[in-house]
């Protein structure tokens, strides 16, 4: 019960002038349950590495299995992978198109062939689970407010039942205020429901705090894979690739470098203060 | 002289059902009184929804006053006869790149405002050419745009407003739809513009780290302003900001709870370096 | 995939037919379909596929994309041929139950095929070689006697010239948006002709709310750009003819009398 990747390769418009390797050679195992973050800059291949998941791309060579099947395989059921491997695309303006929120959401279900029952029931429950409140059903999606946009299309893919979650970049666009809230109820998600959730974004400090093991992308390759203390610990490689560890581990090397004796794999503030604390009452010992 | 000044503003969104009749009214600015001056960089800060945005339309006449007054360079903007000299003089770059540039390669998009402007054809290629290097664009002048990043894209947008030389540059969260790289290179090139070229510039953004450098920062909350004052005058107030749901910096926050740990340090700490200095480093 | 379609698509290298002069490629394309529908026989099509042959050449554009651009046409390449085939009244080559396929039906399929490729090749190598701005100045000024009739030149120009530059754009949005619904389970291959056209809804309705957005935010920025139409406008690059368009007149109107000239001898 995982998503084997084995040997993965995608090439962009093979045979054209413009022929591009998106995903070169991509070996990875995302086990049951896992919270994992993807990361890298725009270009990285991270949004094709998703899109292989539930079959929307088919690689080049390489094979996929999704629990043990390889989706590449004569007659594999691609269209219920799409169901079990839930993906949330980053604009929700780009799914949202039914007259209601409920109804928006029921589009996933009905398309599994369910009955009208179990589709609302679904449904219901989806929105629930994203904290849409139930006076909120009725109004067309297209009034809401940004992070309420997210949240339905969240609802529509969660309606489904999947047993796998991949969010692209579910922040891109939302203030402070909204990205916390959007990430805190992922978390929260993963938390209540034991899925497999897989979160890409360009922003590490959105990630550090939330996942268990983040997927650092460069130019079609994994770079780095690891826990987040792990990853952040290659702060030049990944400044190389145009993103940044999170900013309290450039403080406290700033610090040190002015020599203060102080520990610097903190990737919180509150890890940071008690390093710091730490450090000026040996100093002053 | 001030280059902008409002007065009282105020503006209503009218919300209307299918049958037209009047559902609600949202004022969405409320009462806006501010001032800049001539070379200033001011930051305009606010969640969304807190009126931000529609006070920026303001600034460019694409709204006219509900109640009040907005001045561009001293001319009134509900004045129709300023209406074209009011956007000369304020230029204004919105939040998605895509839905701004007209042209298919990159310097012609650049020219189209000095076009609009009658500028002799001449003048218009040395404008481009000027603005495309203030902001870091030159190399891709025969490029089109669909194929540039979107950091790239905002800073074409960029250099197409500063080509119609204009006294003062309004953004629009320019960055909000971009990854850090991007992000990173248009502040850089807002900040050249107001530095190296004098340009007034009025950032409204809902990012932290974009305003540390600003002269005057104002914070908007439901369709007023919350809070004003210099970067660490605002960052001093670290609960107050926390109340509006907005983010402090990182070494900001790092500061508060080094202080409830009991080490004293000066409020409104912003920079890291700052940081260290007042841990005696 | 849908992004295969390059119209609108301008492609950039330094040709000279890059630096042709707006008016002359317009020009060049119609009299190019013009002097498609005014030959007859084998000549005609030789000289109509050299003289594409050499213009591509000369353009240094990719022939590849072209033929790229050519897939999204196939559907109805094909349709035409069919019809063609199968409607044409002739002496029978072949008859399978009612229909029945003639000589002049075979002969017609094929030639109105040709005639068609070249007719979308030759006017994609105009978009593909003039920037959406440039073909819309040549369109205003070739167009502009046309004020007199209180016709608005400029501002249809400009239409045509945004609606150039958002095809792409439209077009990658497409793709987002089917991908965003396949993930919801949605199926735009298979069913009845009904139940696709009912598939397309949210398909559809997301893309003309996003197209109404962007056409909203291009239209403020295009005034707080002071666009105001075309009166007091200048250009950045206004049209001047050179030598090399002079040149090419001459070379397109020569290509246009021999080929109707060579191309009806036959019927002599």
């Amino acid at each position: 019960m995982s998503i084997v990747f084995e040997n993965i390769n995608f090439i962009y418009n093979a045979g054209m002038p413009t022929e591009r390797k998106a995903l070169e050679d991509i070996c990875l195992e995302i086990p049951d349950g896992q919270f994992v973050g993807i990361i890298g800059h725009t270009g990285s291949g991270k949004s094709t590495l998703i899109q292989h998941m539930n079959g929307l791309m088919k690689a080049s060579s390489g094979a996929l299995y999704f629990q043990g099947e390889n989706i590449y395989e004569k007659g594999y059921d691609l269209k219920s992978l799409r169901t079990k491997v839930g993906l949330v695309f980053q604009y929700p303006e780009h799914q949202l198109f039914e007259v209601d929120v409920f109804s928006d959401v029921c589009f996933g279900p009905k398309n599994q062939g369910l009955e009208q029952e179990e589709v609302e029931k679904r449904a219901k429950e989806a929105l629930r689970m994203v904290g849409v409140e139930d006076h909120m059903f009725f109004q067309s999606p297209f009034e809401l407010s940004g992070g309420q946009k997210r949240r339905v299309a969240i609802a529509g893919v969660l309606a489904m039942r999947p047993d796998v979650l991949v969010l692209d970049e579910p922040t891109a666009g939302l203030d402070p205020k909204g990205r916390g809230e959007i990430l805190d109820l992922i978390k929260d998600l993963q938390v209540k429901t034991g899925k497999t959730v897989i979160l890409v974004s360009h922003s590490m400090e959105d990630v550090a705090e939330y996942v268990d093991r983040i997927i650092v992308m460069n130019e079609g390759k994994i770079m780095l894979d690891g826990t987040p203390r792990e990853v952040f610990k290659h702060t030049q490689g990944l400044e190389e690739v145009g993103l940044a560890a999170p900013e309290v581990s450039y403080i406290l090397r700033d610090l040190k470098k002015r020599g203060l004796d102080v520990a610097t794999d903190a990737i919180t503030i509150s890890e940071a203060a008690e390093a710091i604390a730490k450090a000026i009452q040996q100093r002053h010992s | 002289m001030n280059i902008i000044e409002t007065k009282d503003l105020t503006y209503e969104y009218v919300r209307r059902d299918d049958q037209g009749n009047i559902e609600g009214i949202v004022k969405a600015v409320d009462g806006v009184s501010i001032s800049v001056e001539p070379g200033q960089f001011v930051a305009i800060l606010g969640h969304n929804g807190s009126g931000k945005s529609t006070l920026a339309k303001h600034l460019n006449a694409i709204l006219k006053p509900g109640e009040g007054t907005v001045w561009v360079d001293g001319m009134d903007t509900a004045d129709e006869s300023n209406l074209w000299d009011v956007r000369q003089r304020a230029g204004m770059v919105f939040q998605n790149p895509d839905n701004q540039i007209i042209g298919q390669v990159v310097e012609e998009d650049v020219g189209f405002g000095p076009e609009n402007m009658g500028v002799p054809t001449k003048e218009i290629w040395e404008r481009v050419e000027e603005s495309l290097r203030a902001v870091g664009m030159y190399m891709y002048r025969k490029d089109s745009p669909n194929k540039l990043s979107g950091g790239q894209k905002q800073r074409v947008s960029i250099a197409g407003v500063f080509a119609m030389h204009p006294k003062c540059i309004v953004l629009d969260e320019p960055t909000a739809m971009l990854d850090p790289s991007g992000r990173k290179d248009v502040i850089c090139a807002i900040r050249g513009l107001n530095d190296v070229e004098g340009v007034t510039v009025i950032l409204i953004t809902h990012y932290m780290e974009e305003i540390i450098h600003a002269d005057k920062v104002f914070i908007m909350d439901d369709g007023k302003v919350a809070m004003q004052g210099t970067p660490k005058e605002i960052f001093s107030q670290v609960e107050k900001l926390q109340e509006l749901r907005l983010n402090v910096p990182q070494v900001t926050l790092l500061a508060e709870a080094l202080k409830q740990r009991g080490i004293a340090l000066p409020d409104g700490i912003v920079t890291k370096e700052e940081l260290a200095e007042a841990l005696g480093l | 995939m849908l992004r295969d379609i390059i119209i609108g698509q301008y492609y950039q290298t330094e040709s000279v037919i890059h630096r042709l002069d707006p008016r002359v490629k317009l020009g060049g394309t119609l009299l190019y379909i013009i002097s498609l529908f005014c030959f007859d026989n084998f000549i005609g099509y030789v000289l109509a596929i050299l003289f594409l042959g050499i213009v591509i050449r000369l353009s240094h554009v990719p022939f590849k994309l072209m033929v790229r651009g050519m897939k999204a046409i196939l559907f109805l390449l094909l349709i035409t041929a069919v019809f063609n085939l199968f409607l044409t009244p002739g002496e029978p080559l072949v008859s399978v139950w009612k229909l029945s396929i003639s000589k002049e039906g075979l002969v017609l399929a094929v030639t109105m095929a040709v005639r068609l490729s070249l007719l979308i090749i030759g006017s994609s190598i105009m978009t593909l070689t003039t920037t959406p701005n440039n073909l819309t100045d040549g369109m205003e000024k070739m167009m502009a006697p046309l004020k007199v009739f209180r016709i608005p030149v400029h501002e249809v120009a400009m239409m045509m010239s945004i609606a150039l530059r958002f095809i792409p754009i439209l077009l990658e949005e497409t793709d987002k948006i089917m991908k965003a619904q396949m993930a919801r389970g949605a199926d735009f291959e298979s069913g009845n002709i009904f139940a696709r056209a009912k598939a397309l809804v949210p398909l559809l309705i997301p893309l003309f709310v996003s197209a109404f957005r962007r056409a909203n935010d291009l239209a403020m920025a295009m005034e707080s750009r002071c666009y105001r139409g075309g009166d007091g406008r200048t250009k950045m690059k206004p049209l001047v003819y050179a030598r090399r368009d002079a040149i090419a007149y001459v070379c397109l109107v020569g290509y246009l009398v021999v080929s109707i000239v060579l191309g009806n001898v036959v019927l002599w």
